[in-house]
C-alpha cells in the first residue's frame, strides 16, 4: 500500500488538506460584512484570522512533510496497512442507517447498521467461516441492542427516535 | 466559612432526593462502564447522551453526567491494569507499574490501590473545589472582557500547545475547532456566517455531532481499518486485597498525589498527562531499596497509588475552572460546558449567585459519588472485568448504535448521520497522522465565547488593540500564557529524561 511505502507524500497531502481548508475559509470570509459597530471589530475579523492561522499551519506541515516527515511524531497504532474491505463493510453499516433510519425505524436501521458493521469488524479481526449463521446471529444481537435502547430513549426520557409505528415501542 | 457549609448543606439536601441518588448511581456505573470497555471515553458517552438535556431537569443531568466524568476515571484504571494493549496503554502512567504488578499475580492489590487512591484523592479535590470554587468566583466576577479572553486564550494555549506531541499539530487542531465554531449566526451581530444558505447551519454545528464522530464513529472505522489483527491478552485476576505493607507504602503516595494533581487542574491548564508523570517521577526518586527495585520489574504499588491519585485529584480540580470562570479544558469538561449552554446556563463567576443550588448540588454529588464509586470498584470490581471479555467486533459494532442515539435524538436528522460520518472520517485521519483531537472540540466550543469577550475587549478600547496591555491584570494574564507556554515543556522534558536515565 502506498501508506507503507511513502508516508512523506500522504502527509504533504494533509497539509495541502490544510490549505484549502484556509482558502475556502477564506472565501467565504469575502462576503461576510465588516461592520464593527462600536468601534469594536467586525463578524468577519475572526474568520481572516482563522484562515490565516489555518494557511500558515498548511504551509509549515507541508515543509514538514518534504523535510523528513512530522516532527515528534508517534507511530499510529495497529498495522501499517488498512484492511479497507472491513472500512468498507463499516462505512456502508453507517451510510445506511442514515439512509433507512426515518423510512424503517430506529431499531431496524440500527441492527443492519449493527450487522455490517459486526461483520466488517470480524473479517478486520480474521475469523473464518463467515456463514449465514453469524449473519443470523449479528441481525439478533443487533436487535437486541436496539431495542431495549429505543424503548429506554422513548419511553423514560421522551427523546424523539423514529419508530415505524408512532406508538414509541416499534 | 460558614456560608459554604450551609451552601453545601443545602446542596446534599437536594442531592440525596432518591431521584438525584438514582441518577448519580446509574452515572457512576455507566462512567465505570464506559472507563472499562475500550474505545468508548467519558467524553463521548456524556456527548451521545446530550440529547436529554431536552427533557431531564438541569441538577439531575448534570449529577448524572459527573457521576460519568467520575466514573469513567475509576473504570479506566482497571483496563489499564489488566489488559495489555499493545502501544495504547504504555501512555498511561498507571498501566506502566500496574501492568507489571498484575503480570507477577498481584492485579488484586493494583486494583485496591488505584480504587481506594481514587477514592481519597477524589475526595480531599472534591473539599478544594469546595472551600475554593466560591472564592475563585467571587474574584472572577471583578474580571472585564479582556481578561477573560485572555483565560480563554490560555485555555486554548494549553489544550492545543503543551499538550501532545507537536505544537504545531495541536495549533492546527484549534484552527479547525474554531473554525467549526465559526458556522452559525455571530454572537454579537446577529450576521450569520458559513452557512451558505443552508436553514439548520444557523443553528450552527452540534457538540454532539462533533464529538461523537471524532471519537467514537472515528474509533471504530479506525479499529476496522488498522487494529483488527492486534491481538490482546489479559492478566489473571487475584483477589482484590492489600497488605499492611501494602497499605504502610500506599497512604503516602496517594497523599502526594492528591498534593501534586490537585494544583494542576485548578489553574486552567488541563490535561492529567503532567501531574501523572510528576507523581510517578517523585515515587520512584522516594522508593528505597526492596521498593525501588520493584519498579519496572514486579511493578511497585507505589507507582500505581501516586500517578492514579494525581489523576483523579487533577480531573477533580478541573471542576473549578469549568464552573467558577468557564473554561474547560479536557473533552469532557468542554461538552459538559456544552450541556449546560443546552440549558442556556453559562458556567462563569455568575454560577455561584444565580444557579446556586444546581452549583451545591453537583459538588454534594461529588462526595456521594465517590463514595458508590469505592462500592462499585471494590467489591464488584470481577463485574466490571466480564465486560472486557465481550469480543472487539460486537463491542464496536454496538458503540455505533449509540452513536445513533446521540446524533440523530438531538435534532431527528438523517442529515446529520451522514455528517457524523464524515466527521469520524475526518477523525481517522487525524488519529493516523497523530493530530490531537481534544484542541477541536475545545475550540469549537470554547470558540464563540471567546470571540465575544474579544470583541467587546476591543470596543471598551475604542477599537484598539492596546486595550490588552493597558490593564494590569491582562498584562499579567500575558506574562502567564507565555510562562505556560515554556514551563510544561522544561518540566515535561526533565521528566521524560530522568524516566529514561532510570529505566535505561
Amino acid at each position: 500500500m502506498t501508506q507503507a511505502s511513502d508516508p512523506r507524500a500522504l502527509q504533504t497531502l494533509v497539509g495541502l488538506g490544510v490549505l484549502a481548508l484556509a482558502l475556502a475559509l477564506g472565501a467565504g470570509a469575502v462576503s461576510i460584512p465588516s461592520a464593527a459597530g462600536y468601534g469594536g471589530v467586525g463578524p468577519n475579523f475572526l474568520p481572516w484570522l482563522i484562515a490565516g492561522g489555518l494557511a500558515v499551519s498548511g504551509l509549515m506541515i507541508v515543509r514538514e512533510a518534504r523535510t523528513g516527515g512530522f516532527r515528534n511524531m508517534e507511530a499510529p497504532s495497529g498495522a501499517l496497512t488498512g484492511h479497507w474491505s472491513a472500512f468498507a463493510w463499516v462505512s456502508a453499516g453507517l451510510l445506511a442507517n442514515a439512509a433507512l433510519i426515518t423510512t424503517i425505524g430506529f431499531i431496524l436501521s440500527c441492527a443492519i447498521c449493527y450487522l455490517l458493521a459486526a461483520q466488517g469488524l470480524r473479517r478486520a479481526a480474521g475469523q473464518a467461516g463467515l456463514g449465514p449463521r453469524t449473519l443470523a446471529v449479528d441481525l439478533a444481537t443487533g436487535c437486541a441492542i436496539a431495542a431495549p435502547v429505543f424503548w429506554t430513549f422513548t419511553q423514560f426520557l421522551a427523546i424523539n427516535l423514529p419508530g415505524i409505528t408512532g406508538t414509541g415501542w416499534l | 466559612m460558614t456560608d459554604i457549609l450551609q451552601a453545601l448543606l443545602q446542596g446534599f439536601a437536594a442531592a440525596v432526593s432518591p431521584a438525584n441518588l438514582l441518577w448519580a448511581l446509574v452515572g457512576c456505573a455507566l462512567g465505570t462502564a464506559v472507563g472499562v470497555l475500550p474505545g468508548i471515553g467519558p467524553a463521548v458517552a456524556v456527548a451521545m447522551l446530550l440529547p436529554i438535556t431536552a427533557k431531564v431537569d438541569v441538577t439531575a443531568s448534570m449529577i448524572f453526567f459527573a457521576g460519568i466524568y467520575y466514573g469513567a476515571m475509576y473504570g479506566g484504571s482497571t483496563t489499564s491494569i489488566l489488559l495489555n494493549t499493545p502501544g495504547e496503554t504504555a501512555s498511561m502512567v498507571t498501566a506502566m507499574e500496574g501492568n507489571r504488578m498484575a503480570k507477577s499475580g498481584r492485579a488484586g492489590a493494583a486494583l485496591a490501590t488505584a480504587a481506594i487512591g481514587s477514592f481519597v484523592a477524589g475526595t480531599i479535590a472534591t473539599v478544594v473545589v469546595t472551600l475554593f470554587a466560591p472564592y475563585v468566583a467571587e474574584f472572577a466576577v471583578k474580571l472585564g472582557p479582556p481578561e477573560y479572553f485572555l483565560l480563554m486564550v490560555l485555555a486554548f494555549t494549553t489544550v492545543s500547545a503543551v499538550l501532545g506531541q507537536s505544537t504545531l499539530r495541536g495549533m492546527t487542531a484549534l484552527l479547525l475547532g474554531l473554525a467549526i465554531g465559526l458556522i452559525g449566526l455571530d454572537q454579537i451581530s446577529g450576521q450569520a456566517r458559513y452557512t451558505y444558505g443552508v436553514p439548520e447551519l444557523l443553528d450552527g454545528i452540534e457538540i454532539v455531532l462533533v464529538a461523537v464522530g471524532l471519537f467514537a464513529v472515528a474509533e471504530v472505522l479506525y479499529a476496522a481499518l488498522y487494529e483488527g489483527r492486534v491481538h490482546e491478552t489479559r492478566n489473571r485476576m487475584s483477589r482484590v486485597h492489600m497488605t499492611a505493607r501494602d497499605w504502610k507504602r500506599s497512604i503516602p503516595a496517594w497523599l502526594r498525589g492528591t498534593a501534586i494533581g490537585a494544583p494542576f487542574g485548578c489553574i486552567p491548564a488541563g490535561g492529567t498527562e503532567i501531574p501523572t508523570f510528576l507523581s510517578y517521577a517523585a515515587e520512584k526518586r522516594l522508593a528505597k531499596g526492596e521498593d525501588l527495585a520493584e519498579f519496572g520489574h514486579k511493578g511497585a504499588i507505589e507507582g500505581v497509588a501516586g500517578p492514579e491519585a494525581a489523576n483523579n485529584a487533577t480531573v477533580t480540580t478541573a471542576l473549578i475552572p469549568l464552573l467558577t470562570l468557564g473554561i474547560p479544558t479536557s473533552n469532557t469538561t468542554a461538552i459538559l460546558l456544552g450541556a449546560f449552554q443546552n440549558y442556556g446556563i453559562n458556567p462563569g463567576p455568575q454560577l455561584f449567585t444565580t444557579s446556586a443550588a444546581l452549583v451545591w448540588a453537583l459538588i454534594a454529588s461529588l462526595y456521594i459519588g465517590n463514595v458508590m464509586l469505592l462500592v462499585l470498584n471494590l467489591p464488584m470490581v470481577g463485574i466490571w472485568v466480564k465486560l472486557l471479555k465481550i469480543p472487539k467486533p460486537q463491542l464496536y459494532a454496538g458503540i455505533l448504535i449509540f452513536a445513533t442515539v446521540g446524533a440523530y435524538g438531538m435534532r431527528q436528522s438523517a442529515f446529520d448521520l451522514v455528517l457524523l460520518y464524515g466527521i469520524g472520517l475526518l477523525g481517522v485521519l487525524m488519529r493516523r497522522y497523530d493530530f490531537p483531537t481534544a484542541p477541536v472540540v475545545v475550540g469549537m466550543i470554547l470558540g464563540p465565547l471567546a470571540e465575544a469577550q474579544m470583541r467587546n475587549a476591543v470596543a471598551i478600547g475604542e477599537g484598539s488593540f492596546l486595550v490588552f496591555l493597558q490593564r494590569p491584570l491582562s498584562l499579567g494574564m500575558i506574562a502567564i500564557i507565555l510562562a505556560v507556554l515554556v514551563l510544561p515543556r522544561l518540566l515535561r522534558n526533565r521528566v521524560r529524561r530522568d524516566h529514561a536515565a532510570d529505566s535505561g
